[in-house]
């Protein structure tokens, strides 16, 4: 069978079992045991095994747990209620107001966390049941959490970038330097576009109680302390050097643990809540990963991605043609494969390609990360959907379209990192050589 | 039998949750030695040995004995955005068909993940780091929680067959 | 036919592109009837799955670091042990010892080695001059396996458990002050973004072994299998050479990019063989047999 057909068959297969309402993990994991079985030599069942095996005891995933446990015992000790409480008088005349929250919240999580599942989630965890109770719109909760938390790749550290470094042999500390402006440029188009939309529509969000004097809100933000306590504990530890990015994640649980120790509303039984909440959340994600892991070694083996990007580099297209062909390369790959996998399955291809177009390493590194963000938010696979529907209840593709403005500012973010490649380059350029 | 099961899943979901703890605390433990390391000066350092490698195990075990009770509670996510539509009928028979592939697909990975394990002990695999643990020891949860993630799978398949309509309630649709 | 054929390193890596060739060459001698799929970089398999999946064949070839094997057996380690094999000249006579051990070893397993190459020999890393073993005391110094951290130990410094990827933000906060690796991880990590000096001191000679599934090569017409052999011996010849040139051009890509090179002083050198000598009493108590036969007939 050629490539194309392949894939639609193996594409169908997988809308198919997903909308019988077959577990996604196990969608995945079906659909790439179909592929290996019927489209490839490899004994399917043991690389099943071996991916099992090999990809669920990796030590940067062991964060993740721990982040998704510190969300939890922020929401049940109500540290998160006074985080919102102390900036609600502060962010009152925003346009946008507490939406803002989740934006930032994301951006300030991304610059500990490395990747976007855990970003979605611990401070989903916080600010969803928060902002609903105060009558925010559901689209505009969802979508800023859902396309915010993408910056958890860009924003260093991340593992994403870690992967592209170690596979084309780069600076991992300059692709971590070069991805901070970008991600501020998205903070950037994510705040102004929801400024846009409150300003356009004046019922849109939600009146904050009263307007305050400078004391009022000074004795407000009282409640901030803790949780700029805990901010401040998690990125001093790593940036003093006592914890790397992972172990950064116990020091969170640690002194979460400890300042909600210290509010009333927080005992024995809502830790026991939060923990076996956190192990259920992270092994609904981690089973996820697994399949997505599975379906990447699959694909790897079927060579379709592969011979993909080798059919548009025989084109030998200019370069802003190139960068708009890869673009939707990616966009159609990351439907159904995560970020990681589409990073690690076509750079080998890709590469070389860029080279010749004389396109940056450095530069599409970060092109690469903006663009993989896009397919976190894209359905059927996208793992910030998931996130969020584990959180919420509500279906992937009503996820899917809150963050489709989301999906659209990302894509202008990429447009303008291409016409202005300073925004990646001068901060790694001011390192030197 | 209910109640054996019922017990079966919450006893495996604990030890996940006990698993995470453990990275937790592990982790923790190797911070606060750094800090008394750069406290103490020259001389006074403390490392807990491949504390990496035993996160990661930790975090496998946790994965995968969590598992089970995980979709019992209707954790594990799933697209029913078509399926809500259906006729009830239709309803219970795609749940019953979702329930049997999903067994045989993890009946087919707990096969092969007790294959890797037999081979893994055979061979004697070691891991990497400083301190060498058999793999086979830490790969043996991973098998047991995929094990009862199928069982899981089957009784929710036999109690849907029997009482005719879908038995789990996804989290959030409560 | 065509095989998969994972490899742990990227495509710019020497160990790679030396594959690559080794590809194409048996492609070449077969007239197309045996090629390979290479996916470095871990793209198939994880680093740590690579034997294990060319042992039940899941690919039929795979590339790994050696010495990732010696908690498995101490005759696996031994290119990685500090001060034993120093030179190119003294790594070929130590794989030469290893070689006939470790083909026995692996046979046991269903594998057969193909060929090995190293990397450039270690070096050591530092945010200042070290000029003896005592200016390593109190530092601390990067360990990921038991040999660094029993080096360490008796050198006086501190060992920290850093994984590679964090190693550059460890430098830049002070979480580590010191690692011994080769130029190669040194220029590609770009290295003088965090630290200042280096010295080949010549710790030690790593390799990678790439290993074939008996049984799948076995399958395989006799002409394929001595295309196989020939291009296998070539591809190790081809790769010694390459190491040796990518160990003066990163070495200068180093001094370059202002990183101070300097060569060890003779009482840091002989300090550190000395630290060398105590490794291998205490290696030698738990050595297998095997082990202690390569290391025997390495000093003859
Ligand atoms: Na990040
Ligand atoms: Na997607």
């Amino acid at each position: 069978m050629s490539d194309p057909a392949t894939f639609a068959v193996l594409f169908g297969l997988l809308i198919a079992l997903l909308a019988m309402g077959l577990w996604v993990a196990l969608s995945l994991m079906v659909m790439a045991f179909v592929a290996m079985a019927f489209f490839t030599n490899a004994p399917e069942g043991l690389v099943l095994a071996t991916t099992l095996w090999g990809h669920s005891h990796s030590w940067p995933l062991a964060a993740l747990p721990l982040f998704i446990l510190m969300g939890e015992i922020l929401l049940r000790s109500r540290l998160s209620e006074d985080m919102f409480s102390g900036l609600a008088p502060w962010l009152g005349r925003a346009p946008g107001r507490l939406l803002h929250v989740n934006i930032l919240g994301c951006a300030i999580f991304a610059a500990v966390s490395g990747s976007s599942a855990a970003t979605a989630a611990t401070i989903g965890k916080m600010s969803v049941p928060e902002l609903k109770s105060r009558g925010y719109p559901e689209s505009l909760i969802l979508g800023t959490l859902a396309g915010s938390a993408t910056l958890g790749l860009l924003i260093p550290p991340s593992i994403i970038l870690i992967v592209y470094g170690v596979a084309t042999e780069q600076s991992i500390a300059r692709l971590f330097v070069a991805g901070i402006l970008p991600g501020l440029l998205l903070v950037g188009l994510f705040a102004g576009y929801v400024a846009v939309r409150a300003l356009m529509n004046r019922d849109l969000i939600p009146v904050e109680a009263g307007d305050f004097s400078l004391m009022e809100k000074l004795k407000a933000s009282r409640r901030l302390v803790p949780v700029v306590l805990l901010i401040a504990g998690v990125i001093g530890s790593i940036y003093t050097g006592i914890a790397s990015p992972t172990d950064a994640a116990a020091v969170g649980v640690f002194l979460s643990l400890i300042l909600a120790s210290m509010s009333s509303s927080f005992g024995w039984a809502e830790f026991k809540a939060a923990l076996m909440g956190a192990t259920r959340t992270s092994c609904m994600i981690a089973f996820i990963l697994l399949g997505a892991a599975f379906l990447s070694i699959a694909m790897g083996f079927t060579g379709i991605p592969r011979n993909l990007a080798a059919w548009i580099g025989s084109f030998e297209l200019p370069t802003y043609a190139l960068l708009a062909a890869l673009t939707v390369f990616f966009i159609v790959l990351g439907c159904f494969l995560d970020g990681i996998s589409i990073v690690v399955l076509t750079t080998s291809i890709i590469l070389p390609m860029v080279e010749a177009a004389g396109i940056d390493r450095l530069w599409f590194g970060i092109y690469l990360v903006l663009v993989v963000e896009m397919s976190q938010i894209t359905p059927p696979v996208g793992f910030n959907l998931f996130v969020i529907q584990g959180l919420t209840g509500i279906n992937i593709l009503r996820v899917a379209k809150a963050a489709l403005p989301f999906f659209l500012l990302l894509l202008l973010g990429a447009a303008l990192i291409t016409l202005f490649p300073g925004i990646v380059t001068v901060l790694p350029n001011a390192m030197g050589n | 039998m209910r109640r054996f099961l019922d017990t079966l899943y919450w006893g495996a979901g604990w030890l996940a949750a006990l698993s995470i703890l453990g990275i937790c605390a592990v982790v923790t433990l190797q911070v606060a030695l750094n800090v008394i390391s750069r406290l103490g000066g020259t001389g006074v350092n403390f490392t807990i040995p491949s504390y990496a490698d035993f996160a990661g195990f930790a975090l496998a075990a946790a994965t995968f004995l969590a598992a089970a009770s995980t979709l019992r509670h209707g954790v594990h996510i799933r697209v029913n955005l078509l399926v809500q539509r259906f006729p009830p009928r239709l309803t219970w028979l795609s749940e019953v068909a979702v329930l049997a592939v999903g067994a045989g697909m993890i009946a087919i990975a707990t096969y092969w993940t007790a294959m890797l394990v037999g081979e893994s002990w055979h061979y004697g695999d070691q891991s990497t780091g400083i301190i060498a643990v058999p793999l086979w020891i830490p790969q043996i949860p991973m098998v047991v929680g995929l094990g009862l993630l199928c069982v899981a799978l089957v009784d929710t398949l036999v109690e849907a067959i029997r009482t005719g309509r879908p038995v789990l309630i996804d989290e959030g649709d409560a | 036919d065509t095989w998969d054929f994972p490899t742990p390193y990227g495509d710019g890596i020497f160990h790679t592109a030396n594959i690559q060739q080794f590809a194409e060459e048996v492609e070449a001698a077969t007239d197309g009837g045996l090629d390979f799929t290479i996916h470095s970089a871990g793209s198939l398999f994880p680093h740590a799955e690579i034997k294990g999946a060319v042992r039940s064949m899941q690919v039929p070839i795979g590339e790994f670091f050696l010495s990732r094997l010696s908690n498995e057996d101490a005759a696996y380690g031994l290119d990685s042990q500090p001060f034993v094999a120093t030179s190119y000249e003294d790594a070929r006579k130590l794989w030469e010892a290893q070689e006939p051990v470790i083909t026995e070893l692996l046979a046991a397993e269903g594998l057969m080695p193909l060929f090995s190459v190293p990397w450039p020999a270690q070096g050591l890393y530092t945010t200042g001059e070290i000029e003896t073993v005592d200016d390593l005391n109190g530092l601390r110094f990067r360990a990921y396996n038991a040999q660094l951290e029993e080096f360490a130990a008796l050198a006086g410094a501190a060992p920290v458990q850093v994984e590679a990827p964090d190693i550059p933000q460890a430098f830049s906060t002070g979480q580590v002050e010191a690692m011994i690796t080769s130029p190669s991880t040194g220029a590609n990590s770009k290295a003088w973004d965090f630290l200042s000096h280096y010295s080949p001191i010549n710790a030690w000679v790593p390799k990678n072994l790439v290993v074939v599934n008996q049984r799948a090569f076995d399958r395989l017409p006799e002409d394929q299998q001595q295309a196989i052999m020939d291009a296998a011996e070539a591809a190790e010849q081809r790769g010694w050479e390459m190491s040796m040139a990518e160990a003066e051009e990163k070495t200068q890509e180093l001094a370059d990019n202002g990183i101070t090179v300097y060569e060890p002083s003779e009482e840091l050198v002989a300090g550190l063989q000395a630290i060398g000598q105590d490794m291998l009493e205490t290696w030698d108590e738990n050595a297998s047999d095997e082990a202690k036969e390569i290391l025997d007939a390495y000093r003859n």
